[in-house]
């Protein structure tokens, strides 16, 4: 092994020495700790650049770490979804009560997303489990981050004990499919012979990773998590923590569990169906935004199971697509929620009425980011979908495909709720108007960008095709 | 009946009745009590298939570790002589089914699939060979796993401080 190969893990290898910058500016800096906001997000600005920079490919550590175009894509992908949450992170950590813990908080967040990029690199299960662990345990302590409100407590011991048995369950798993397959590593698997045994394995693996994307019926934690905790960890969870467990559920499905096929296409054709309906049935009744924001994110988990259930290359491809245009249209909302209660503290959908009047500008965005979510055509979000539906109807699911349809028109309804709150209703006393701080302006301004811009450029639909593989 | 296989099953035994017990009481610290004799089983049962290593790391780690941090967080934050509250009954029905059902379901799955003895017990166990395949980034070395643990432990230990640490908000006068 020489020095050179340790270009492979750059991604991993950067964030870690920002995370120790982060830590020692701690000591550096005095009473004001703005000089963090500004060095973590500038810093976090450039890893994602460099990230897209061409990259040598291949394996280290006997296999233990794998790297190829497919999972730079991937790593890039959540990377900009952390750069947004950061962006949007540093107005609300300038309030009186955060002051005291600003490098703690993105110290915080980098490690959690060094376990995601070192979670889709695993190829092997002892890496996945520990990678698993570090993009949730640091994520559990920030949900707790607000001190002096009780719901951010009562969030953080939710996802700390649901993440907890969820790992429980998922270890069991892997533990019975190391003793029916002999290997934990990702390319040596052999399930001939395993018999009902492998299933059972397989179905407790898939339970515990099905917390993490918060698929019904392992979504009972993801409400009460989202509305306690600070909004932009919400938003974390929503996009980055669930993009890495999606993207490594395809990844494993596509190889490891290859001779599984024909269980997981049933387990991921009965829960789609679930997860799209409950999703947006509970999505119709929520009056808090964040709550509503968390439904309507377990109802897409259920639309991205279009795109694995066919184990085609299509669907691989569609599949990052979706989850890119996700990360820009989610966070888009998340950060229209956040600045709206940093500034005023209201974050019901009643308090929303007549926001254009006063904040023409956010709620254009706002308005966006749900379209998109919706899948309305000149968002991406609508290429989105469409291509989802394409790898599933590829796959001869056409049941699924009419139940997904309705969906979506179900969930149309609700998104243009908000939508009419914001430009319909009159309030007597709306939102007053605000500026955001520059930081937020640019995050929304790149979402909007992303949003419109991915749905136009054909070429990263064409580029995630090309580097995308099949069963 | 072998002298190895009646005390397999009296460990067994031993850890099956301590794990229902710990999930059962309704005291808090006999609850850890009764965690350590089932963490204390499974040590045994590393001793019994000749792995000393894993055995001894499983009795400083988790019953010197582990279950001592549980007991001193036990006696600072809560009152010994408090009760949990009863659980309400359909709660312990409908729990009571679901783990049994899970039960039988893994437990006829296990008996019936034909295990072979593993190949894997011949190999070199010593603590030197353990300490060099935890340091060896090559095929099978498990360096990559070491150094990312302390990663997560570094961030844990980052965790907890922000969530212990008491902020005073800075008062404007």
């Amino acid at each position: 092994m020489s020095w050179e190969q340790f270009l492979l893990m750059r991604h991993e290898l950067l964030l870690i020495l920002a995370a120790v910058v982060v830590l020692v500016a701690e000591i550096a800096t005095g009473e004001d700790k703005n000089g963090i906001n500004h060095t973590a997000i500038w810093l976090m600005a450039s890893i994602t650049v460099v990230g897209f920079l061409p990259a040598p490919v291949g394996k280290l550590f006997g296999g233990m770490y794998v790297v190829d175009s497919l999972r730079l894509a991937m790593k890039n992908t959540l990377n900009i979804g952390l750069l947004i949450v950061f962006l949007q992170s540093a107005r609300w950590l300038n309030s009186k009560e955060n002051q005291g813990r600003v490098s703690e908080f993105y110290l915080l967040l980098l490690a959690s997303v060094i376990g995601v990029n070192y979670l889709i690199s695993s190829g092997n299960f002892l890496m996945f489990y520990l990678s698993l662990e570090l993009t949730t345990i640091p994520v559990a302590a920030l949900a707790a981050y607000e001190q002096y409100k009780s719901r951010s407590a009562e969030a953080g011991i939710k996802l700390i004990l649901s993440s907890a048995f969820s790992s429980g369950i998922l270890l069991f798993g892997l533990s019975i499919i190391y003793g029916v397959t002999g290997s934990l590593d990702f390319s040596l698997a052999v399930f001939a012979g395993a018999g009902s045994l492998g299933i059972v394995g397989f179905i407790f693996f898939f339970s515990g990773l099905a917390f993490k994307i918060s698929i019904v019926p392992f979504h009972l934690w993801t409400a009460d998590v989202y509305e306690g905790a600070p909004t932009n960890i919400s938003a974390y969870l929503s996009v980055v923590s669930k993009g890495a467990a999606v993207f490594i559920l395809i990844l494993t499905f596509f190889s490891f569990f290859r001779e599984l096929q024909d269980v997981w296409q049933g387990v991921i054709f009965a829960t789609a169906i679930i997860t799209m309906t409950v999703g947006n049935l509970f999505a119709i009744r929520q009056k808090n935004l964040k709550r509503f924001l968390a439904f309507s994110s377990i109802a897409q988990a259920g639309f991205i199971f279009l795109g694995v259930i066919g184990g085609s290359e299509l669907g691989m491809a569609a599949t990052v697509y979706f989850v890119l245009i996700y990360v820009f249209s989610n966070l888009a909302a998340f950060g229209v929620v956040n600045i709206v209660a940093v500034n005023s503290g209201k974050e019901s959908m009643e308090d929303y009425n007549g926001l254009y009047r006063t904040n023409p500008r956010l709620s254009l965005v706002m308005m966006l980011a749900l379209f998109s979510l919706a899948g309305i055509p000149p968002v991406a979000g609508f290429f989105g979908k469409f291509f989802l539906f394409t790898a599933a109807a590829e796959g001869g699911f056409y049941a699924l495909l009419i139940i997904a349809v309705l969906n979506a028109i179900i969930s149309l309804y609700y998104y243009l709720l908000v939508v009419k709150a914001m430009f319909i209703n009159k309030s007597e006393n709306p939102i007053s108007g605000f500026t955001s701080d520059f930081y937020t302006r640019l995050s929304l301004v790149i979402c909007v960008l992303g949003m419109i811009g991915i749905g136009f450029i054909g070429e990263i639909y064409d580029y995630l095709q090309s580097i995308s593989f099949g069963l | 009946m072998t002298f190895t296989q009646i005390f397999f099953y009296f460990l067994a035994g031993v850890i099956v009745a301590f794990s229902v017990l710990s999930v059962t009481t309704r005291r808090i610290l006999r609850a850890a009590v009764y965690l350590l004799f089932v963490l204390m089983g499974t040590a045994a049962f590393y001793f019994m298939v000749n792995f000393f290593f894993l055995a001894a790391v499983q009795l400083i780690v988790y019953i010197g570790g582990i279950v001592v941090l549980i007991i001193f967080s036990v006696l600072l934050t809560s009152q010994i002589n408090d009760r949990l509250d009863k659980p309400e009954m359909a709660k312990v029905v409908i729990g009571g089914l679901v783990a049994f059902g899970g039960l039988i379901i893994s437990a006829l799955t296990l008996w019936q699939y034909p295990f072979t003895a593993s190949s894997a017990a011949e190999g070199d166990y010593s603590v030197a060979e353990i300490g060099r395949q935890l340091l060896n980034y090559g095929e099978g070395g498990y360096v990559l796993p070491f150094e990312v643990i302390s990663i997560l432990l570094l961030a844990a230990m980052v965790g907890a401080i922000i969530i212990a640490k008491r902020i005073k908000p800075k008062t404007d006068d």
